[in-house]
């Protein structure tokens, strides 16, 4: 395969999209747990809730910080890389994204105010704080999804002659995917925050590393991941009929679906190449019921569909299979903590996971972020080969510029770079005392009580 | 006025609130690589703790801008993109290397390598990024950019490499140092605050001198926005311009520390908004006006709709953003957050 400006460029966009929102969930989720901890303290009087928000402080800063900035990169490069598709779908989509610059910029005033309003106002002035925080950033994910919505069921426009027409901007905002995408896409944010905070505090736990009320923190984490990661499986449902509905070549990839068939089964795992899905296991008819709600729904095959037409069945049937059954693991492990809590908690106060759990929660917090990136996978690979489904093909709206190979290059380096340099510090946290707290101060103080 | 030629307006001020805002932040950066003297520790941990409420929001103008052109003028967002995109990648690099260092040197442990690495990475950054910005300023100004339609036919080097185009890199630069010094005179004292003092009426000068020096070579390299110099508008703007940045100066000089920096804001301000009223009516000169660029009619005005409506949030925000951290005085030696 060449690696054409084509390729190039989808390799960019790809690989800042995943740099992207390694970050973004977190500063979906963990604004939702400063939230919790701060109104806890204030609600019961214990002040270890409130060290918990001051220990997760400059976590929050740093990885948000990380966040805008890969954010900025990628309003680059929509200009940059996909030209064609901005000037074709600027002035549609344009509503939601302008509105997801208001509340990411609300975002970032009322965080900057927070992380440094810390010994300048009122416990309750503080709490206050984190509730624009967390309005605007969930806000700013389901604007900025509700473009991607578009991209995938374009409405409010026509297209006359090549031109488009007749632009209706809250049609467009609004669109059919809107809902399924909106709501799927944010809860997964509370679940990977829920559970990637758990896998944090689970592992130092089980390695007795110092940290802030450790096991205080693993509860409310996992407290936020028992509550969304239901929430995020019935949430799946609804987006799955909802694609099948609308978009039923993305919804056959998906599945691995090649005969239009009556009572099509669902098939889990397998690999959809060469017009087979081989080594799946089949469940008869489940496919049809899970689509259309109906065991002998007609679903459409891809064998039926042109070939130029059709997504890579292959990434996005795996891609599906991933976030599925690591959806459904993450179900389990919450699931089992909260078992276990609940049998011992009178028995020992002090209680503890043990070593299965302790792991558990450690690779919940993989799994969580691989659910995440492999289902933007789905959606991502499922509308290929439309950057405006049905409208305008990515091979259409590609820059005509040379050279975009060797910003790919740079760019990888840059993020390996950065995700190093973010291990390293993260890694120093918990037990890394020499933190600005120590230093003189009314800030000091308070950090000296909370260690 | 045209809903078009609102929204025109509206990118502009976003230029503006990017260039008084971020250009302090990028100032900062360039401040801490050039800090010297037996001060220089206390000057950059003064400018670091300056930038750290507010580097955040200081570069969410940009983002603003950007989505204003790509909502209202997608042509025009499409068209400039595609033909200097090797600038604004660099610059993207810039922004990254210079965000991402920020943030290890700023949330991470004061005295390990990595935040010492964060320093250098964060002041080149600095200096790369609104240098690129600049050159991109003025090759959108310049002229040398060939369109047929929304088609880019001259190659990826035209027009940001030329005489033009460095003086508006340079220009740039300056505008981000001076702003740093001047923004810093206030909110420090004694020999630190007479340091920046000094930077702020140095930068002041060199600042005057290359936006006088381009105009001539605005008439050799960029004649078409050379030609809109002497429109009444525009004469008017550059007068008001050279008058604030007289004014800052005095203010400077005379030690009125309180008047200094929004004397020079006001100064930035000037000399983007005279560029601004010299470029109409085109977005990318010679090429692409405001009218050709435009979206819909519809968009245009919706958008023009959602903005008093986000400001009602957004102004007040930021309001307390500031108030709540431009008050106290900083001293190099106490750093916490």
């Amino acid at each position: 395969m060449e690696f054409d400006t084509l390729l190039s460029a989808r390799a960019l966009m790809g690989l800042s999209l995943v740099f992207h929102t390694f970050f973004t969930p977190l500063g979906i989720g963990l604004p939702l747990l400063l939230f919790i901890a701060e109104g806890m303290a204030l609600k019961t009087g214990d002040q270890r809730y409130r060290q918990l928000a001051r220990a997760w402080t400059p976590v929050v800063g740093l990885l948000f910080a990380v966040g805008a900035v890969s954010g900025t990169v990628l309003s680059f490069e929509l200009g940059l890389l996909w030209p064609r598709f901005m000037e074709y779908a600027g002035g549609i989509i344009g509503m939601p994204f302008s509105l997801e610059g208001f509340a990411f910029f609300t975002e970032a005033i009322f965080l900057a105010i927070y992380i440094y309003g810390w010994n300048r106002m009122s416990a309750f002035a503080h709490w206050l704080v984190t509730i624009p925080i967390v309005i605007s950033s969930a806000l700013s994910a389901v604007f900025v999804i509700s473009a991607n919505a578009w991209m995938n069921t374009p409405e409010g426009f026509r297209v006359v002659d090549g031109q488009v027409v007749d632009v209706d901007p809250w049609d467009a905002m609004f669109n059919a995917a809107w809902l399924h995408e909106a709501i799927h896409g944010t809860l997964a944010s509370y679940v990977v925050t829920g559970f990637s905070v758990a896998a944090v505090y689970a592992w130092l736990l089980w390695r007795k590393k110092p940290a802030v009320n450790a096991r205080l923190g693993l509860q409310l984490a996992m407290a936020v991941a028992v509550v969304s990661i239901p929430l995020q499986i019935v949430a799946g449902d609804f987006a799955a009929r909802r694609v099948a509905e609308l978009q039923p070549v993305k919804f056959a990839a998906m599945e691995g679906q090649y005969e239009t068939e009556r009572g099509a089964p669902l098939r889990i795992g397998g690999i959809p190449v060469d017009g087979e899905t081989k080594y799946a296991i089949e469940i008869p008819k489940l496919l049809s019921y899970l689509g259309y709600r109906d065991f002998n729904a007609e679903v459409l095959g891809l064998n039926d569909v042109p070939k130029e037409d059709r997504p890579n069945e292959l990434l996005t049937h795996l891609s599906l299979q991933v976030m599925v059954g690591a959806g459904f693991a993450l179900l389990f492990i919450a699931g089992w903590y909260w078992w276990a809590w609940w049998r011992r908690r009178k028995a020992e106060p002090g209680w503890l996971p043990g070593r299965w759990l302790s792991w558990a929660l450690v690779a919940s917090g993989f799994l969580s972020f691989a659910a995440l990136q492999a289902g933007w996978f789905v959606t991502e690979f499922g509308r290929q080969p439309w950057v405006v489904y049905g409208y305008l093909r990515t091979s259409e709206a590609v820059t005509e510029r040379d050279g975009i190979l060797v910003f790919f290059v740079l760019f990888t380096l840059l993020y390996v770079v950065i995700s190093i340099a973010l291990i390293v510090a993260l890694l120093k946290w918990p037990h890394g005392p020499k933190q600005p707290e120590r230093l003189p101060g009314a800030a000091g103080r308070e950090a000296e009580s909370v260690a | 006025m045209s809903p078009e030629l609102a929204a025109a307006g509206v990118a502009l001020a976003a230029v503006m609130m990017y260039a008084m805002f971020g250009g302090a932040d990028f100032g900062g950066g360039i401040w801490s690589l050039l800090a010297w003297g037996p001060r220089k520790q206390e000057q950059r941990l003064a400018l670091e703790k300056a930038i750290g409420p507010v580097w955040e929001t200081n570069h969410v103008w940009l983002i603003l801008l950007v989505v204003t052109l790509f909502v209202v003028f997608p042509t025009a967002y499409a068209v400039i993109f595609e033909a200097l995109y090797v600038p604004l990648f660099i610059a993207l690099v810039g922004i990254v290397a210079r965000g991402a260092a920020f943030a290890f040197r700023h949330y991470g442990q004061r005295e390990s390598r990595l935040a010492r690495q964060s320093l250098q990475w964060f002041s080149w950054a600095s200096v790369l990024t609104p240098f690129t910005f600049g050159l991109v300023i003025g090759a959108v100004t310049g002229g040398h950019i060939e369109v047929d339609g929304s088609r880019v036919l001259s190659g990826p080097f035209a027009g940001w490499l030329g005489p033009f185009a460095l003086m508006c890199g340079l220009i740039g630069l300056l505008i981000c140092a001076f702003l740093a010094a001047a923004y810093m005179v206030p909110r420090t004292e004694g020999a630190l605050q007479e340091d920046f003092r000094r930077r702020a009426i140095a930068a002041s000068l060199a600042l005057g001198a290359a936006t006088t020096v381009a105009i001539p070579v605005a008439a050799a390299d960029a004649e078409v926005f050379a030609g809109h110099l002497d429109d009444a508008r525009v004469v008017a703007a550059m007068a008001v311009t050279a008058m604030l940045g007289l004014a800052a100066l005095w203010a400077l000089w005379t030690r009125r520390a309180r008047l200094a920096p929004p004397l020079a804001a006001a100064t930035v301000a000037g000399v983007v908004g005279a560029w601004g009223l010299a470029q109409h009516p085109y977005l990318l000169a010679n090429a692409l006006t405001y009218k050709e660029a435009a979206a819909e009619r519809i968009t245009v005005v919706s958008f023009l709709v959602a903005l008093p409506i986000g400001s009602l949030i957004l102004v007040p925000s930021l309001w307390l953003l500031y108030w709540t951290f431009s008050r106290e005085t900083l001293r190099g030696e106490e750093i916490a957050h």
